[in-house]
């Protein structure tokens, strides 16, 4: 089975492909039923369906080319509550030959266009606008957060970043600005006269109803009117559409000052980052509720007052590493997390985004606002200036359009899963929250986010990727024979970069085995699949536990599989080999564990939870890369091969392209650096060498144009400084402590993947 | 009584003269009697006020301005009572040591003040030093009369932004006259400006120079104001020109449809406190609201009938908002002067809101129901001169006398600071203050006391200055010496500020009946005095220099801070003058007291027989007996113009004067005053100017009024007829024999 090629089908990959139909057998598994979905993958050729779905008058479940129906009869059966349904009037015509395209065969996964949200599906309550209709919602808003604590080069950096942004918005999208340093400023950009900001502290959090107050915004101040009046008057004050503030917007990024307060020498400026974003969630609350939108931070350090604050002014204090956090040491995390929870909460309600743009040497907060970017599906770039093309490329992709010229940009949407009754449901994680839809299908075990069978996602892509765990339910007693098939429906509704409605209908079946067939079960086992899963589980457990004890339940889980599954003969480490299935398994773990999602030695709080942030949202593919990232040798001996993740790859007369995801290294072996350095490659009679060395940066430039945020790139020679990002990542197989006289060392005390898996071997045999 | 003797001051005004020729002038100090008692006895005999009024910034005609001294080294001061030196000063031992005219001290002259002395004793160099020969001057302070550097002029601008506010045109005027004034503001090239606009949230405006248009930012935290900005709220006027000017310029219009009818005054002026205190400076308030939100809120209670005539009734011309008196002490302390622009049509409680300009030196202007077209005029003169005359900054005062008597009350706009310091953060050319004398225990024995007033100030141009006036007085020991020497316009002015004091403490009744009880008393006391020769006589006996004291304590009953109960006039109204009367100079005071009222018509059709005032003619006793039908008057207190015009007037006239308007009007005082293409109405507008000119403290606006248009010519025109009885309050006749009944009853 080539668990890749069904992805592509199914937007789906699920770590076992055969489940034993048994609570107790499905238990002994060891790596859990985790199912990665990508609920608006592309799928070629995908069936746009422009009428309503056919739902189950018992469950909701959507009718699907898996359910029993019988055309004569006019009459189908849902495989989730067994329920008995009538085709509407409109089908009466349908026969084996005539059948809707729902029912196709081929129509595993389908999508409609809604004319309204389908009642009882989950659906982010009021996702329609006033104005909407006909299944077209309201356009979305972009909210500009703009730190002015930064110097007026990056200002001016962002100015023209923000600008540019702006011819690439859709006319119809209403665009605001908030701008912050010591206090915070919310720009009237609707004010003809001159240029008018509301100006709030930013030591204090000034409550919701407190915040529409003073922006004039509330039903006393508007004589009476309603909510809906309301938030016209927003829209024509505080945010306006783009056709109509290009100029107001413009004039006000260009009168945007530095932030004017005096900084002592010895002092950070007073930056008031929470203060901010809660104004700016404020306001949005009360022009746009539950309009699909974004809230974009622009933030260039540390918030050091206000909520959120996570460090003082004063220098003398440090910015919380992970020592203090582990240590207790961080007086302001505790409050900072407490207060971009509830400010996440109060995004999610109203599906609005959070984005973080981070533009610092220094941390920004990420760790602690992460909760809410991660739990609305928002972005994070990291970059050192305004001015770089990691923050400017990052940013303009966000906004990039598909062939139609439509935003990719999708909102306010929710996946609903619903399951064979032996199966229930334990959790997501991914940037979703829950929608506490209680039902069936949901388990009382939890895992990630669950207790719900329906989460919201404020905005994802066509790669976002969530990770769903599953269990199976049925009494041992309860005997189903091998070879029926069970069935997992996703039912994704979402707004479409038209502004249309849309819904995702992707129906899987798979067939239940007998756990005694320990083959069958092998066969069915995605080793991918089940290293993202099982990543993704890591990383959730993360805001939770000591990173000791979750590579210690990493490692107990390892040697469960390499028992159950290795062949062996027992007490004998020699013997131990594994199916092709399985094999890589171990590999992965292992760089898991080396990985900076667990590894926080050498990064900042910021940067771990920026790639566990990003970790949480991308499919198995991606994901690997991040986990164990990927190496190709380009050399004069043909086409580029992937090589070994190994220092001992390392050669002079090679090239290596390395790809963490994060990182793009280009890596030139020391003797082509040499004749690169003398210009060989400029010489018509070398051609081949020129086009050696531009091929891996060709390569690279693709891999880069596919991904958002822009990864970094890092061109180095060997033995060169820029070379680190590169060793950092290989498999210490010769290090300064082994005796082998190498061309390369790696200084580390890191075990190597041989030694790794010698541990695991005997581990496993001892049974 | 025939009416026609009774005493007036119609032969135009008063002409007081220096007292010898050392002294100063006084139009700076006057005494209510320039003889000082030397015994309590006699003291209490006097009954009226001892007291001084001084006015120390009084502009003075051309050629007779304060000398400015600049000295070599320290400025030479009595070491132990601080007196400066002085016209009266005697020196000894040959020049080099000089004794004290106050306390007697023998000081020593510095080396560098050394100057012989010529056979009388006098220094050769005294008419060449302004200090030693002249009764006034103004010394330049080194260093060590200042605790920081001269702070520049400040000028910040707190504007009421209301829906009233607007519609009223109050906010275009003020822009505009602000705007128009900008080159004459003085201090250039240091002068500061800013500006807050408030309704229900406050305005703050980035100024800075770098700006093409000023940023308005908009606080609407009111329980917490803060700044939005450290900088740039106040900036320097010459750089941030152009910026301000676009303030000024759009102001109008930016708020041209304002709905907002809630007024955050109490926390815009915590933020203007904030923007200021660094500097200090000047504060205007232009307020159209009866402030409603936040701090400072204020409650509709002075419209209520039944508090009048109870123990309660005084607590409406007072506060009952602590914050106000908080922040005028607060603005004190940082050296900001408040002044007042209110402009409401209904009750805004001036008593409270005035208390800022109380304290601080400032003054308030009140326009009930402005209405631009018809008072813009005025309010923008008002402004104007506001922000063009001069100016003294972070100043203080204090008066200093001889041995034997204190000052020990003061009676003005000023916070006292220690028991003799008046701290005066911004004070003008306007501004009077008054203080009363006591006799300590001990006899004067000296042949004369002297008085000093010292005003020490940062001048606009930033020198630290000190302004002195120094005097001499005679001490008496005779009770009718210090009858003959009375000055009736201190004791008008002294009487008028201590009644409008008592009003704050009981009913007006009561403080009415002490003011008259004064007159009675002292007029008793000279009766008694010459009692020989008058025991007979059946008339008032007063002596010559009081003759119109009977008249002036009228004007102050009569007066609208003390006159009648609540419906009489508005408690805003009532406030608003007594807060002029506390700060007003003697020569304003006495024609508030006793307006002048001339017969126009004839002088309008015939033309003047000279230029200016001198053509105008003659003054006429402020009686409606004087009202001919056929005739047009204008009765001037200095205040404002009331045109008074006959029912028999020609309507050509009328028309010629107010325009075609006049026509078919049905109420006069709704036409705005403007010049036609007539002569009569050039020549009235010419008569005008030439008396707004010798009265320039304020803009007297010109309302006209047709005969029998009630109740607009009770109020503008009849109930100011001092002579006559009006409701509840009698005639000048009536009440000279009510003084007379009341002076004989006793003592008979
Ligand atoms: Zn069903
Ligand atoms: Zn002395």
């Amino acid at each position: 089975m080539d668990f890749n090629e069904l992805e592509g089908v199914e937007g789906v990959r699920l770590v076992w492909n055969a489940w034993p139909s048994s609570r107790i057998e499905a238990t002994r598994l060891v790596v859990p039923f985790g199912v990665m979905c990508t609920p608006l993958g592309p799928i070629p050729e995908l069936p746009l369906l422009p009428y309503e779905p056919i739902l189950c008058k018992g469950c909701r479940g959507v009718l699907n080319p898996y359910c029993r129906y019988d055309t004569d009869a006019k009459i189908w059966v849902c495989q989730f509550c067994f329920q008995r349904n009538h085709f509407p009037q409109s089908y009466h015509q349908i026969s084996p030959q005539s059948l809707p395209r729902e029912l196709f065969p081929t129509s595993g996964v389908v999508e409609y266009v809604l004319s309204h949200p389908l009642s009882g599906h989950a659906s982010p309550s009021g996702m329609y606008s006033p104005g909407g209709g006909g299944g077209v919602v309201a356009p979305p808003a972009f909210l500009f957060v703009v730190d002015t604590c930064v110097t007026e080069e990056d200002l001016d950096g962002l100015r023209s970043a923000l600008k540019q942004l702006l011819s690439l918005m859709p006319e119809t999208a209403l665009v605001g600005l908030v701008s912050y340093g010591t206090n915070v400023q919310v720009h009237e950009l609707g004010y003809a006269d001159l240029s008018r900001a509301v100006v709030f502290r930013g030591e204090k959090e000034v409550p919701t109803q407190q915040v529409h107050e003073f922006l004039g915004l509330t039903t006393k101040q508007l004589r009476g009117t309603g909510p809906a009046n309301i938030a016209l008057s927003g829209i024509g004050r505080y945010l306006l559409p783009v056709s109509e503030c290009e100029f107001s917007l413009s004039a006000a990024l260009d009168e945007l000052q530095p932030n004017p307060y005096f900084v002592k020498p010895g002092f950070r400026p007073q930056r008031a980052t929470g203060a901010a974003l809660s104004v700016a969630a404020s306001l949005m609350e009360v022009c746009v509720p539950n309009v699909g939108s974004r809230i974009m931070l622009f933030v260039g350090g540390p918030a050091t007052v206000g909520p959120g604050m996570i460090v003082d002014t004063d220098q003398a204090k440090s910015i919380r590493t992970h020592q203090d956090l582990e240590n207790d040491r961080a007086p302001y995390f505790k409050k900072a997390c407490k207060f971009y929870n509830q400010l996440s909460q109060r995004l999610v309600s109203n599906s609005h985004v959070l984005d973080i743009f981070a533009c610092s040497l220094d941390q920004v907060g990420l760790a602690e606002a992460k909760v809410a970017v991660d739990h609305t599906g928002g972005m994070i770039v990291m970059a050192e200036t305004f001015d770089s093309d990691e923050f400017k490329k990052s940013l303009q992709r966000l906004f990039a359009r598909d062939e139609e010229g439509l935003l990719k940009m999708i909102f306010n949407a929710s996946v609903e899963v619903m399951t064979t009754r032996e199966v229930k449901v334990c959790g997501a994680i991914g940037p979703c929250s829950s929608l506490q839809k209680k039902g069936a299908s949901v388990s009382e075990t939890e895992i990630g986010t669950g207790g719900t069978s329906a989460w919201k996602l404020c905005t994802l892509s066509n790669k976002t990727s969530l990770a769903f765990y599953f269990e199976v339910v049925n009494a041992h007693s309860n005997e189903i024979p091998p070879g029926t098939a069970f069935f997992i429906q996703f039912v994704t509704q979402y707004q479409h970069g038209s502004g249309q409605l849309r819904l995702r209908v992707c129906t899987i079946a798979r067939r239940w085995c007998d756990a005694a067939q320990i083959q069958d079960l092998s066969a069915a086992f995605d080793q991918e699949a089940a290293a993202v899963v099982m990543a993704r589980l890591a990383v959730f457990k993360t805001e939770h536990e000591e990173v000791f004890d979750i590579m210690r339940w990493l490692d107990r889980m390892l040697i469960r599989v390499a028992a159950k599954f290795g062949d062996y003969n027992k007490e004998d480490p020699q013997s131990f080999r594994l199916a092709s299935n399985f094999s890589l398994y171990p590999q992965f773990m292992f760089h898991l564990r080396r990985s900076q999602f667990l590894q926080v030695f050498n990064n900042t709080p910021d940067e771990s939870a920026y790639y566990r942030l990003m970790l949480n949202r991308e499919g198995v593919v991606g994901s690997l890369i991040m986990i164990q990232p990927t190496l190709f040798s380009y050399s004069f001996d043909g086409p580029p091969v992937p090589v070994l993740l190994d220092v001992s790859s390392i050669g002079p007369d090679r090239i290596l392209l390395f790809d963490s995801y994060f990182w793009i290294v280009v890596h030139f072996g020391s003797t082509i650096a040499q004749w690169r350095k003398l210009g060989y490659h400029t010489n018509p009679q070398h051609e081949n060498f020129k086009k050696l060395l531009e091929a891996p940066k060709e390569d690279a430039e693709a891999l880069m144009s596919e991904r958002n945020p822009l990864p970094r790139l890092v061109v180095c020679d060997q033995h060169g400084s820029q070379a680190r990002f590169l060793l950092a990542k290989l498999n210490p197989s010769i290090t300064h402590n082994s005796n082998q006289q190498g061309s390369e060392v790696i200084f580390t005390d890191d075990v190597s993947l041989q030694v790794f898996t010698e541990h695991l071997q005997r581990l496993a045999v001892q049974g | 009584v025939d009416p026609s003797t009774l005493p007036r001051p119609l032969d135009g005004a008063e002409d007081v003269k220096p007292v010898g020729n050392l002294g100063c002038h006084p139009r700076y100090l006057r005494l209510t009697t320039n003889a000082m008692p030397n015994a309590h006895s006699l003291v209490s005999r006097w009954h009226l006020p001892l007291g001084a009024v001084t006015h120390p910034l009084a502009e003075a005609p051309p050629g007779e301005e304060v000398p400015v001294v600049n000295f070599v080294g320290t400025i030479v001061r009595c070491r132990r009572c601080r007196t400066y030196i002085n016209a009266y000063v005697m020196f000894t031992d040959g020049g080099r040591r000089w004794r004290c005219n106050v306390c007697s001290l023998l000081n020593e002259v510095p080396v560098e003040y050394f100057s012989p002395l010529d056979e009388n004793g006098r220094r050769r160099d005294a008419d060449e030093r302004p200090e030693l020969s002249s009764g006034s001057v103004e010394f330049v302070a080194p260093t060590e009369y200042m605790v920081r550097p001269p702070m520049p002029p400040v000028y910040f601008f707190l504007i009421d932004v209301s829906l009233s506010a607007v519609k009223s045109g109050m906010v275009k005027v003020a822009a505009d006259t602000i705007k128009a004034s900008l080159d004459k503001l003085p201090g250039y090239p240091r002068t500061q400006i800013g500006f807050i606009t408030f309704d229900s949230t406050l305005h703050f405006y980035n100024l800075k120079s770098s700006l093409t248009q000023p940023q308005m930012m908009v606080v609407a935290d009111l329980e917490d104001p803060f700044l939005p900005l450290p900088d740039d709220l106040l900036v320097n006027l010459s750089e941030s020109r152009t910026v301000v000017e676009a303030l000024l310029d759009s102001l109008p219009a930016m708020f041209e449809n304002n709905l907002n009818i809630e007024s955050a005054l109490g926390p815009a002026l915590k933020a203007t406190f904030m923007v200021m205190s660094q500097l200090g400076g000047k504060l205007l308030v232009f307020q159209s609201t009866l402030p409603s939100l936040g701090f400072g809120r204020l409650k509709l209670r002075g419209d209520d009938p039944r508090m009048y005539g109870t123990e309660k009734e005084h607590q409406l011309r007072g506060t009952e908002e602590q914050f106000y008196k908080q922040m005028a002490a607060d603005f004190s302390k940082f050296q900001i002067g408040v002044n007042i622009y209110a402009f409401s049509e209904r009750y805004t409680d001036l008593a409270s809101l005035g208390v800022l300009a109380k304290y601080t030196g400032g003054q308030v202007c009140y326009y009930p129901a402005f209405h631009a077209p018809l008072h813009g005029e005025k309010f923008s003169y008002d402004l104007a001169r506001d922000l063009s005359r001069e100016t003294a900054w972070e100043a203080v005062m204090r008066i200093r006398c001889g041995k034997g008597i204190r000052f020990s009350s003061f009676h003005g706009h000023f916070m006292l600071r220690s028991s003799d310091l008046m701290a005066l953060p911004a004070v003008d050319c306007d501004k009077a203050f008054a203080m009363q004398l006591v006799l300590e225990d001990t006899l004067l024995s000296t042949q004369t006391v002297y008085f000093q007033v010292a005003l020490l100030y940062t001048s606009s141009t930033g020198e630290r200055r000190i302004r002195v006036h120094t005097m001499a007085t005679p001490v008496v020991n005779e009770l009718s010496e210090l009858y003959r020497a009375a000055d009736v316009g201190a004791i008008a002015s002294l009487m008028s500020r201590l009644a409008v004091e008592k009003t704050l403490q009981s009913k007006l009744e009561d403080s009415r009946q002490a003011t008259q009880q004064r007159l009675v008393r002292s007029l008793r006391e000279y009766r008694n005095l010459f009692s020989v020769q008058n025991r007979t006589s059946n008339r008032l006996i007063y002596p010559e220099s009081l003759k119109l004291l009977p008249l002036y304590t009228l004007g102050i009953l009569k007066n609208v801070a003390l006159r009648g109960g609540f419906g009489d006039c508005s408690p805003d109204e009532r406030s608003a003058m007594g807060f002029e009367l506390m700060t007003m100079s003697i020569p304003r005071l006495l024609k508030l007291l006793y307006p002048s009222l001339l017969r126009l018509d004839e002088y309008l059709i015939q033309g003047p027989k000279a230029e200016g005032l001198a053509g105008l003619p003659s003054p006429l006793a402020l009686s409606s007996e004087k009202l001919d039908p056929r005739g047009a008057y204008l009765l001037d207190d200095g205040l404002r113009f009331v045109l008074w015009l006959g029912k028999v007037l020609p309507p050509e006239f009328v028309k010629d004067l107010l325009g075609p308007e006049a026509a078919h009007s049905a109420d006069f005082t709704k036409i705005a005053l403007a010049e036609q293409e007539s002569v009569v109405s050039q020549r009235l507008l010419a008569a005008l100017n030439a008396l707004r000119e010798s009265c320039p403290a304020v803009y007297q606006i010109c309302t006209a009024v047709r005969q029998g248009e009630q109740p607009k010519e009770g109020t503008l025109v009849l109930s100011n007829l001092l002579e006559d009885r009006t409701a509840g309050a009698s005639g000048y006749a009536d009440f000279v024999v009510q003084i007379y009944r009341q002076v004989s009853q006793k003592t008979s």
